[in-house]
């Protein structure tokens, strides 16, 4: 390279024609900002957990609480990703197949979850269902208990989530367009035929990318999961909420233990969704937003 | 099958993309719908196809009304400018997508399903290839395989929106011979979309010309180019010179000559005798004459482009603003008259003058 420079005319300078040490600099510079603040805390976090060895961690692991904290949150996963992508599904196909008034309303009602606090998409929920609630009479009458249980849970959680996989679908099913449909209609398919053999596989990828980064949302969720859960141990703490109360009555194996989970699955993800993008990144409208 | 066609018309959105559409298609006919783009072509291909509902008028296949049939049931082949083939199917997929669908009464056995997608692609000669998907086979491969995925369903009617308009020069010309020999072959009633004038007056036994949602002219290829029935077919067919004129008793004078205003029995209101007119003057429809003969308009030659057969000449004529194009045979190019900056005379041998109203 060294070479090329020295013989190009001054006119005729690479765009890259900053000193050697300007460059050497802000190279160090982003790469001990990524160490400082993304790769040492992750490492704190194991070496934290194992401070006292691996049967100690082992043990916090095998704790009845934290087990029941892994439950629950996997139990809330499993409810409210497959409820989000028929949503999500829905959703855009009928943004992106048909015309109708009020989709851009629709659009930006989707996207609300994104711009509101978290705090407040727990709050809604107990105003919504909380004791002073208009509906509080008849869910007592009926013996059905939403608010600091799994279905408070599951509804904070799929409401935070409720975008990732519309937002990953929308961009993709307008760029592909109804042609596809068009042809398969004009060949006899019905409709139900026409989504399953032709609009799902042309989207296959993009929602599985959407159902990652909607399942990794879900069982890091915190704040909103915070607000409806009532902190039960054992009962409806979820492993966030369980690193919490750990750190806070100074349990720091125990609380790095569990948080050494959720960083495990968020490197997995992270792996998964690498794999995806550098596989299918075609495939993915919005591969190169995140 | 006999297609007809009963003032249709299409609103969209306040804004006409047909107003008012009639046409009889004969059986087994292939027709060119040739129109710029918003011409409202493809609308009415869309139309028929009902894949588009018109907001009025009737569609009749064989003279049943089929206006409020969906697009599957009236049993149609339809092949989109952008192929629309299956991107996660194979090709052998692709063409039996439509035997697949099949509620299971009609649908014919796994084995008889594969012999047919099979045969329809040795049809159009992309036998071999079953196994590959979309992406893997070039533009002309794919329009094939669309054709043949079409075919499948054994349509009455096969309907084919821009067929050539993403492929290079030579692929193009290639396939459109090879579309008409299936055509003549099937004997199935055909009707495409193409903005290219030459694909319809080549390809087309008859040529629906249309500009703004309306039909200007239809006609075999030799009648929409030899006798073009308004002055936008005029402007629209073969390469023209346009000159504002007036008539007189009928009578307008282009380029020297004195022609007669064109006889057209479309557009309102009686023909006018008198007043502005615009003569439309093909370029092999001018022609030069050196000095000797001292007939016709002095002009002078700008620009000389010496390829092919038929040499195009642009000069500029005494009179007349804009220069004009001509196209001499390559043996007057030849014999040296025509050189850049050299004066000769132009005189028109034909033209279609139009009373311009508004």
């Amino acid at each position: 390279m060294a070479n090329v420079f020295s013989r190009a005319p001054i006119g005729l300078r690479s765009a890259v024609n900053e000193g050697a040490i300007t460059r050497v600099s802000l190279i160090l510079t982003a790469v001990v900002f990524l160490a400082l603040f993304l790769i040492m805390p992750l490492v704190l976090v194991f070496v934290e957990a194992f401070r006292q060895g691996v049967g100690a961690y082992l043990d916090a692991l095998k704790e009845p609480d934290a087990l029941s904290a892994m439950r629950l949150t996997v139990t809330v996963a499993v409810i409210a990703v497959p409820l989000n992508v028929l949503f999500g599904l829905a959703a855009s196909w009928a943004i992106a197949k048909f015309q109708f008034r009020g989709k851009n309303l629709l659009i930006s009602l989707i996207d609300l979850p994104f711009s509101v606090s978290p705090v407040i998409s727990g709050l809604v929920w107990v105003l919504l269902f909380g004791s002073h609630a208009a509906l509080s009479p008849w869910l007592q009458a009926h013996d059905i208990q939403i608010l600091f249980a799994l279905p408070g849970l599951v509804l904070a959680t799929m409401f935070v989530t409720f975008p990732f996989v519309a937002r990953e679908l929308i961009p993709l099913m307008q760029e592909q367009g109804t042609t596809d449909e068009e042809a398969a209609l004009s060949l006899g398919a019905s409709g139900l035929q026409t989504f399953w053999h032709v609009t799902l596989p042309n989207v296959r990828w993009a929602l599985v990318y959407g159902v990652l980064l909607c399942t990794a949302r879900a069982i890091g969720e915190f704040g909103a999961v915070s607000v409806v859960s009532g902190h039960i141990r054992g009962k409806t703490n979820t492993m966030p909420l369980h690193v919490e109360i750990l750190y806070n009555e100074y349990s720091f194996v125990g609380a790095f233990a569990v948080a050494s989970v959720l960083a495990l699955l968020a490197l997995v993800t992270l792996g998964i969704k690498s794999i995806l993008e550098w596989r299918y990144g075609n495939q993915l409208a919005s591969g190169h937003r995140h | 099958m006999r297609i007809s066609i009963k003032n249709v018309t299409k609103q969209f959105d306040r804004f006409p993309a047909l107003g008012g559409v009639s046409l009889e298609i004969g059986s087994g006919e292939l027709v060119a719908l040739l129109g710029p783009s918003g011409s409202g072509k493809t609308t009415l291909l869309r139309s028929i196809a009902g894949l588009e509902h018109p907001s009025s008028g009737q569609i009749l296949f064989d003279g049943e009304d089929v206006s409020n049939l969906s697009v599957g049931q009236r049993r149609i082949g339809f092949a989109f400018q952008s192929y629309a083939l299956f991107r996660h199917m194979t090709v052998l997929n692709n063409v039996a997508f439509g035997l697949k669908v099949r509620p299971r009464k009609n649908r014919p056995s796994r084995a008889e399903i594969r012999k047919r997608a099979t045969e329809l692609l040795d049809l159009v000669q992309l036998g071999g290839l079953e196994e590959r998907f979309p992406s893997q086979l070039s533009g002309g491969q794919r329009q094939r395989v669309a054709l043949a995925r079409a075919l499948a369903i054994e349509p009455r009617v096969l309907l084919l929106d821009e067929p050539f308009g993403a492929l290079d020069a030579k692929v193009r010309k290639e396939l459109r011979r090879w579309l008409r020999q299936l055509h003549d072959r099937l004997g199935l009633t055909t009707i495409f979309v193409t903005h290219d004038q030459e694909e319809a007056l080549e390809l087309a036994d008859r040529v629906v010309v249309m500009n703004k949602g309306e039909i200007e002219q239809a006609g075999t290829p030799v009648e929409v180019y030899d006798d073009p029935a308004t002055a936008f077919v005029s402007e629209f067919l073969g390469t023209v010179n346009t000159f504002q004129t007036t008539l007189n008793d009928g009578i307008a004078e282009v380029l020297g000559t004195e022609f007669p205003v064109a006889d057209a029995d479309v557009g309102e209101g009686p023909q006018r005798r008198h007043g502005p007119a615009i003569a439309y003057v093909r370029t092999h429809e001018i022609e030069l004459l050196s000095r000797e003969h001292a007939v016709g308009i002095p002009a002078i030659v700008r620009a000389v482009f010496p390829f092919g057969g038929a040499i195009r000449v642009e000069l500029a004529v005494e009179g007349y603003d804009m220069p004009i194009q001509v196209e001499v045979p390559r043996a007057f190019f030849e014999a040296g008259e025509v050189r850049v900056n050299s004066g000769l005379f132009v005189r028109a041998t034909n033209a279609r003058v139009f009373p311009q109203y508004n």
